[in-house]
């Protein structure tokens, strides 16, 4: 087969197509903070840095992609949510001050300008400084909350918890603001020369297939058809155990489905069809940071033998800051060694 | 003697108006303070814990019981200390230091109180010290450490180590918990115990509380 670069191979795997190995798409944040000596609040927020982190991570680890995420609080600290910035680790909401304590500010709420010279400003800049230096080489993935991480970081996540119960028309205005934001950020993201988003939506993880059924699934299948109508692909990643949903997550349409570790590749398998792509899942402490390399070689190969061919080469969530570098590198080993 | 039931079924189904009603109901009917808590709180409360490690209940449902119960609780307790009826045991609980996340540890801190234990809740980003000023203020015999971050889990054992340097590690149980920690984390720094959940952290103290009594 002719050899490809790491866009060319993403692409054609997302396509069905032939490819020389299968991808690899990790994801990393701190990791990447850490391995040019950087501070994590500069890499959030400045995007020189970030661009210089990520580059540095797929040039020496393999990688066939690199992405825009820093932490889940960029459009709701643009909203002007209260966002606690530490010196070295991600961003993080203040839920004693969430920016929607009050329900009736919802109404007020207008969705920022996403290149107003805010954060998500700064992610455009990345994705430009990424067009820039990888001239087509490694995929760009850029990054939205999903509606309910989103609604999580503006109305406080106890609360939002309650509000699925006390005041469920609330939940879907908030849903609903949530969506038109993301994809009006997504918008630019495209503009900016993305080719994929990735939608995070931590929060929906914690609520159970009847709350998943009426009020996640809808906003999700919106936002991922929005995403499609824009032209760019959909990477979905949630944090957390989503068996019970792995049914639901399967028709959304997702171009890749990004699974924790808790979630059972062999079951999304079964319950997505054959045709879905599968990312994931090998767990980030116990077995990428805490075992040893033929370890995660090990459990890798596990994972793909669930996943079968329509799978892509990852860790369960973010690959922790203090990971061996040995670890991070038999993710590309164990791609380059085994034919999808 | 009035059907106690509805009260078990409205703290199991979240419904915080008539678990305080049925509560103030029994309590004027001279039924005893901590019958209300043992016979129906704590037994709904075990009882939620049970479906959400069943993944019948999930986060939302949880926390609603937890209202509901702390509901009827808020009438119980002031009766409860005033007749001398010591709790199951103390805890301080709390997101270490660095770390904003708290709604598993807000999970166990209701789940404890719902077990029949005394709660000291200090919230998010706490340090060694407060944990350590909390303890000696409500002279608590448990601490129940929740970390989120990889990143944060430094602050566990460092935790740990001031409660060594203050002369208070042999007095307490420390327990954690979050998502990255594991069994193994637990023993390398010391820890007398680990739960991956909720209601594993309220039979750890429940042990804990049984092996001290």
């Amino acid at each position: 087969m002719c050899s490809m670069n790491s866009r060319e191979r993403v692409l054609a795997h997302l396509e069905g197509r032939p490819v020389d190995r299968l991808p690899v798409m990790p994801i990393t944040m701190q990791f990447a903070a850490d391995l040019i000596g950087a501070r994590y609040r500069d890499y959030a927020n400045d995007h020189r840095v970030l661009v210089e982190g990520q580059m540095r991570v797929a040039e020496d680890f393999g990688f066939d992609y690199v992405n825009t995420m820093s932490d889940p609080a960029r459009e709701a600290g643009d909203c002007g949510a209260v966002v606690e910035h530490f010196e070295n680790s991600p961003a993080a909401m203040v839920e004693a001050q969430a920016l929607l304590g009050d329900k009736t500010v919802l109404s007020r709420l207008k969705i920022p300008d996403p290149l107003g010279g805010g954060r998500m400003h700064n992610s455009l800049r990345a994705i430009t400084l990424f067009q820039e230096r990888l001239r087509g080489d490694k995929l760009i993935e850029g990054w939205v909350e999903g509606p309910c991480a989103e609604a999580a970081d503006l109305r406080g996540i106890n609360t939002l918890m309650l509000d699925f119960y006390d005041d469920p028309q609330f939940v879907r205005d908030l849903f609903e603001f949530c969506v038109a934001m993301a994809l009006r950020f997504a918008r630019e993201q495209v503009a900016a020369g993305v080719d994929m988003i990735g939608v995070g939506d931590a929060a929906a993880s914690l609520v159970g297939p009847h709350i998943n059924e009426e009020f996640v699934w809808p906003y999700e299948k919106k936002l991922v058809d929005g995403l499609h109508a824009l032209g760019t692909r959909v990477r979905l990643h949630i944090c957390g155990n989503t068996r019970f949903a792995l049914a639901n997550i399967g028709r959304l349409g997702c171009d890749v489905v990004d699974l924790d570790s808790l979630a059972p590749l062999a079951e999304a398998r079964a319950l997505m069809g054959p045709g879905q792509v599968l990312l994931g899942n090998v767990n980030p402490v116990v077995i990428v940071r805490n075992s040893r390399r033929d370890e995660v070689q090990t459990a890798l190969a596990e994972c793909h033998r669930h996943a079968g061919a329509r799978y892509i080469v990852g860790a369960g969530c973010e690959i922790p800051r203090d990971t061996p570098p040995e670890n991070v590198r038999a993710f590309a080993e164990y791609a380059r060694s085994s034919s999808p | 003697m009035i059907d106690m039931k509805p009260l078990y079924e409205a703290v199991l189904k979240g419904d915080a108006a008539t678990a305080r009603a049925l509560t103030e109901q029994a309590l004027a009917s001279g039924m005893e303070p901590i019958t209300v808590v043992k016979e129906f709180m704590v037994p709904a409360m075990d009882e939620v814990g049970r479906r959400f490690e069943c993944n019948e209940y999930f986060v939302p449902e949880l926390l609603l019981a937890a209202r509901a119960m702390k509901a009827a609780l808020e009438l119980v307790r002031p009766l409860l200390v005033k007749s001398g009826v010591e709790p199951q045991g103390r805890v301080v609980v709390g997101t270490v230091r660095g770390d904003l996340h708290d709604i598993g540890k807000n999970l166990v801190a209701a789940m404890l109180e719902g077990g029949g234990f005394e709660v000291v809740d200090l919230g998010v980003n706490v340090t060694p010290e407060k944990f350590i000023e909390a303890v000696k203020a409500k002279n608590a015999n448990i601490v129940a450490l929740s970390a989120l971050l990889t990143t944060t889990m430094p602050a566990m054992r460092a935790t740990i180590e001031a409660f060594k340097a203050a002369g208070l590690r042999d007095q307490v149980k420390i327990f954690v918990g979050g998502a990255p920690i594991t069994q193994k984390f637990a023993d390398d720094i010391g820890a007398d115990g680990y739960s991956e959940n909720a209601p594993g952290a309220v039979t750890l103290a429940k042990v804990h509380a049984a092996r001290a009594a």
